[in-house]
């Protein structure tokens, strides 16, 4: 019974450290701008919806809603060609011996720690001069720097999991090779392939400093980015729930892939050095 | 920002390899490369070269131009009065007091936070790693939404919290005229507390991976031997944990160090909160002093690579081995 | 291997995957009039309008389309002033906060202004916006709308306080009010473009400037902080800020802030755009009938003040594909019409005169005689291609406010000096 009631306490505790701020939030894109001054207050004195409407329909519209289909499109993009580069890249190194391995996954590793800010003023130029600042397609290369090295990571120590043997087996039980890679190794592999496109869509979808830089007008503009140019009814007013709405509005993809995909995520994370 | 990287134990060693070609090969001596083996190099940089190349160029390439950039007294709006002035902005950086008082709030954020979510992290750990199993998925399922939300949002989140116009914690502690983000500690406060909250998850599912590669026997053992739990913490569970533990602070250090996205939105670095990425940033972008800006932009990957050394080196943390002992 | 062809398989595949996201990018054909792009700061919709109007207006010449820029001018100015550095040709009408227009001018970013347009939209000008027009004595920006700051205040805590309001007062009175009344007066103490708004209308109203002349380069720029007039100046904002006469939240804040403060309980004076009054009328329409407004306050009781000057600037991207059409938009744009109507509709007052002979101007906002005379007496910020540096080194030392003594002039003049040297960081 103790050991119940403790299990209970933990939880809660648990569950306010990591929602309470999301809470916060929540509550903020559901207060009327009115609410923001003279002292604040947790619940929204008069419940709302101005500030979802202000994004969807109003003002800001035309604001949000491109780059709400920026956010979605760059990332998903960059995801996709994240996993497929990756993936080749990590059969590559858990399955074949060649000479420099030990320097893609140094590089991979080298570029991981990279500070950002130190290239976006060079990159800046160089986009320009190619065309492709405030493009969608520069978006994506940088956001490809972001997450290929952990995914570069995350799937080969998925591949070196793998009993690769089952495919040999397979063939000798007479499956053609094609048959014995489609039936045994896909679905061995997409677990992990699967996973690390969560994680790199996280990533990609957490860049806010080539988001500023990178981009100027609605053509490419991402979420994060398009926060600094929300307004109120003058210049001066930095409208509180309309950012607060926008940012719960790009936090629901993060809820729903954390409630259906938590354990795919974990394993994902820890599962390299859990085997080791 | 956090460009959330993590250590893998399976691919750099090679050691614990694969199967068939790949260990036969290994085994034949060097000089004498077989057709296949050329086939199979081939293969590998075909297979492993795209993503290779992208990565280098998007990094490497800007890198080097900075590195140049640094080298003159370049201002994008004067382009005309460009020169070279050698090392001139590294001098400049250097005997600056605004460099150093922000290195000092860098390096401050860093040890704080990697420390409070080492403790906090291993905590969680704890928690998830002896959860039943009802309540694992949903302990599991909460602890990531942190990890997956992005920064800003974590940011603007706090920010409206404490503000002292938009916020409801000065009425909560019945503080209502304390101005967080009006001096350089209270604003440090919020910051970190942001930067814990979202990157705790992190640090907390490596510590995880590090519990589990404990060996029970030995924990079991202790047991049997009557020591207390703190015993067994200090004595058994923590000593096994070390690679682990050494691995998740080195990547959250590194992380940390390059924090951003948290001080643009709260305090754009007013009043003492600036670090060296707001300082390269404002230098380069905001006062477009491209030369200046790239030297700050190359010292702050300079010292990136130093805390990785020291850490490799000097706390011999293997990152291509992970958690691995 | 046996692997070798189906993962040169993926490969193709993932090629053609980043090709078509290449061609993609590309493409995209143009038929139709030329599109002028104008570059707009954040506002209540007003030039969306605009733009569509005078796209109508020009009867199929061109097609004026809007993008927007960030909400703080220091962003807006930072991403503009990269992509003309860059020769970004679709940069064809720009919305420019006018501090920074010297900057863009000097390097010659801006396209010159056709005589025709000098001649037909800046005779009718208030003089403050036509100062800030010019760089080098020539004119390098159309002014669109002008803005400044008056002194406002509640009557019924100047009643209560016994100020007499029909004539001019001084800042060492309103701080006497606040002082004696226990109540809090709305100024800007955050770190940010509005620090440097307030030091200057203090200098300028005793007929001292931060910057003293225009010195196009960096080692002439001669400075007047470290001056008599810079201490008082430091006086005002040092006190404020020490006794607390700005209220709690001084430090952080900014225009916004500083009506909610002149709005609470505790509210006496605000030094403020004028904004304020339809934001007032819609938040707090009880308040309307307690609230004043006159010219902002002097420093001495005997010299006439010298309010903030702000507002837009149009200005013509130099590598604009259509620099004539961009500056008949600008023509179009601007007109006194149009001005009063964006006056009424987004309370942005006119740099036109005439503007302000509109009847509904007059109606919606009453204080439009103070504002016009406010204007004409308007001083500029410093002009100075380095203003960004000037701006951000002022505030970096003259926040928090009641760190600011009357060492604190001479101290920014210096650090000024090193920065523009290049010899600090900033």
């Amino acid at each position: 019974m103790k050991r119940k009631i403790g299990w209970a306490v933990i939880t809660i505790l648990v569950l306010v450290y990591a929602l309470f701020p999301v809470l916060s939030i929540l509550m903020n894109s559901f207060k009327s701008s009115g609410d923001f001054t003279e002292g604040g207050q947790f619940l929204p004195r008069t419940w709302s919806t101005e500030n979802y409407q202000m994004i969807f329909f109003g003002d800001a519209k035309d604001l949000f809603l491109p780059a709400l289909r920026n956010s979605l499109g760059i990332t998903l993009i960059a995801t996709v060609i994240a996993v497929v580069l990756a993936t080749l890249c990590a059969y590559a190194v858990a399955r074949l011996d060649f000479p420099g391995k030990r320097i893609v996954l140094g590089a991979a590793l080298a570029i991981s720690i990279f500070p950002v800010i130190s290239i976006v003023t060079p990159l800046f130029n160089l986009w320009r001069q190619i065309g492709l600042y405030d493009t969608w397609l520069g978006l994506i290369i940088p956001y490809l720097s972001l997450t290929l090295p952990i995914s570069i990571y995350t799937l080969s120590a998925f591949f070196q999991q793998i009993p690769w043997e089952l495919e040999q087996a397979a063939q000798v039980d007479g499956a053609t090779p094609f048959q014995a890679f489609r039936k045994v190794i896909v679905p061995l592999a997409l677990p992990g392939v699967f996973t690390t496109a969560i994680i790199a869509f996280f990533i990609a979808w957490n860049d806010f400093v080539y988001g500023i830089s990178l981009t100027s007008t609605s053509a490419a503009r991402p979420v994060p980015a398009a926060l600094a140019f929300f307004t109120g009814a003058s210049q001066f007013e930095e409208p509180a729930g309309a950012i607060s709405a926008a940012a719960i509005i790009v936090t629901i993809p993060v809820v729903i892939i954390v409630m259906l995909f938590q354990r795919q995520i974990v394993s994902g994370l820890t599962q390299g050095a859990v085997k080791g | 920002m956090s460009t959330a990287a993590q250590p893998r134990e399976a691919s750099g060693s090679g050691s614990s390899a694969t199967t068939g070609g790949a260990v036969q090969k290994r085994n034949q001596p060097r000089p004498r490369r077989t057709e296949r083996a050329r086939a199979e190099a081939r293969l590998g940089w075909l297979l492993a070269g795209p993503a290779f190349v992208l990565m280098l160029l998007v990094t490497i390439y800007p890198i080097l131009q900075a590195a140049f950039d640094s080298l003159f007294s370049y201002r994008l709006t004067a382009p005309q009065d460009r020169a070279f002035v050698g090392l001139g902005n590294y001098g400049v950086v250097f005997t600056d007091p605004v460099f150093w008082a922000d290195f000092g709030v860098t390096l401050l954020i860093t040890v704080i936070t990697v420390a409070v979510e080492l403790v906090l992290g291993f905590a969680l750990a704890l928690v998830m790693n002896s959860a039943i199993k009802g309540l694992k998925g949903l302990l599991r399922t909460a602890i990531l939404v942190p990890y997956g939300i992005i920064t800003v949002v974590s940011a603007f989140a706090w920010f409206y919290a404490f503000d002292i116009n938009t916020g409801y914690v000065n009425s909560w502690i019945g503080q209502p005229n304390l101005d967080w983000f009006g001096s350089g500690p209270t604003a440090l406060v919020v910051i970190m507390a942001s930067e814990i909250w979202k990157t705790t998850p992190f640090i907390s599912l490596l510590l995880l991976s590090g519990l589990a590669q404990v060996p029970s026997e030995l924990t079991e053992a202790a047991k049997v031997d009557g020591a207390t739990w703190w015993e067994r913490m200090s004595r058994v569970i923590l000593p096994n944990m070390k690679a682990a533990i050494m691995v998740a602070v080195l990547f959250r250090a590194l992380d940390a160090f390059r924090i951003f996205d948290n001080i643009f939105i709260m305090t754009n670095g007013a009043y003492g909160t600036e670090t060296l990425s707001l300082l390269a940033y404002r230098t380069s972008i905001g006062r477009l002093e491209v030369g200046m800006g790239s030297a700050v932009s190359v010292v702050l990957f300079l010292l990136v690579i130093l805390i990785a050394v020291i850490a490799i080196k000097g706390f011999k943390v293997d990152l291509a081995g992970g958690g691995k002992r | 291997m046996s692997h070798s062809k189906r993962m040169r398989r993926w490969l193709a595949a993932g090629v053609a995957v980043a090709t078509a996201g290449l061609l993609a990018a590309c493409s995209a054909t143009n038929t139709g009039p030329p599109t002028l792009t104008w570059y707009i700061n954040p506002d209540d919709g007003g030039q969306v309008d605009i733009a569509a109007k005078c796209t109508q207006a020009s009867g199929g010449t061109y097609r004026i389309q809007t993008s927007l820029l960030p909400r703080d001018a220091a962003s807006q100015r930072e991403q503009l002033a990269r992509r003309l550095a860059a020769g970004d040709s679709s940069l064809d009408i720009m919305s420019l906060d006018p501090p920074y227009v010297p900057e863009l001018a000097e390097p010659g970013f801006l396209a010159p202004v056709p005589q025709t347009v000098i001649d037909q939209r800046t005779t009718d000008v208030v003089d403050g916006a036509r100062k800030g027009a010019q760089w080098n004595g020539k004119y390098v920006v159309i002014p669109f709308w002008a803005n400044t700051q008056l002194l406002w205040y509640r009557k019924s805590v100047v009643e209560k306080a016994g100020l007499d309001m029909s004539k001019p007062v001084t800042w060492d009175q309103i701080m006497n009010v606040a002082r004696q009344t226990g109540t809090h007066l709305g100024v800007q103490g955050i770190r940010g473009e509005s620090m440097t708004v307030w030091v200057n209308a203090l200098m300028e109203s005793q007929g001292q400037s931060i910057v003293i002349g225009n010195a196009s380069s960096a080692d002439q720029t001669q400075f007047g902080l470290d001056s008599p007039q810079g201490v008082k100046a430091a006086e005002i904002i040092g006190t404020i800020g020490r006794e607390g006469l700005g209220g709690p939240g001084l430090t952080t804040q900014d225009e916004n802030q500083s009506m909610s403060t002149f709005q609470g309980a505790k509210g006496s004076f605000m030094v403020n755009w004028p904004f304020v009054w339809p934001a007032t009328q819609s938040a707090k329409p009880e308040l309307i009938s307690d609230i004043g407004w006159t010219t902002y306050p002097r420093v001495d009781a005997n010299t006439e003040s010298a309010p903030p000057l702000g507002g837009i600037m149009l200005g013509v991207g130099a590598k604009s594909k259509h620099t004539d059409l961009a500056f008949e938009a600008v023509t179009c744009i601007t007109s006194p019409e149009n001005q009063a109507h964006y006056f009424v509709t987004n309370g942005n007052p006119p740099a036109s005169k005439a503007a302000y002979d509109d009847p509904q101007v007059a109606q919606k906002f009453p204080m439009a005689p103070v504002i016009r005379t406010s204007l004409d007496n308007a001083k500029p910020r410093p002009q100075t291609p380095y203003y960004n540096e000037v701006s951000t080194g002022l505030q970096q030392r003259w926040t928090p406010v009641q760190t600011v003594t009357d060492q604190t002039p001479a101290q920014t003049q210096q650090f000024l000096m090193q920065v523009l040297r290049g010899e600090r960081l900033l």
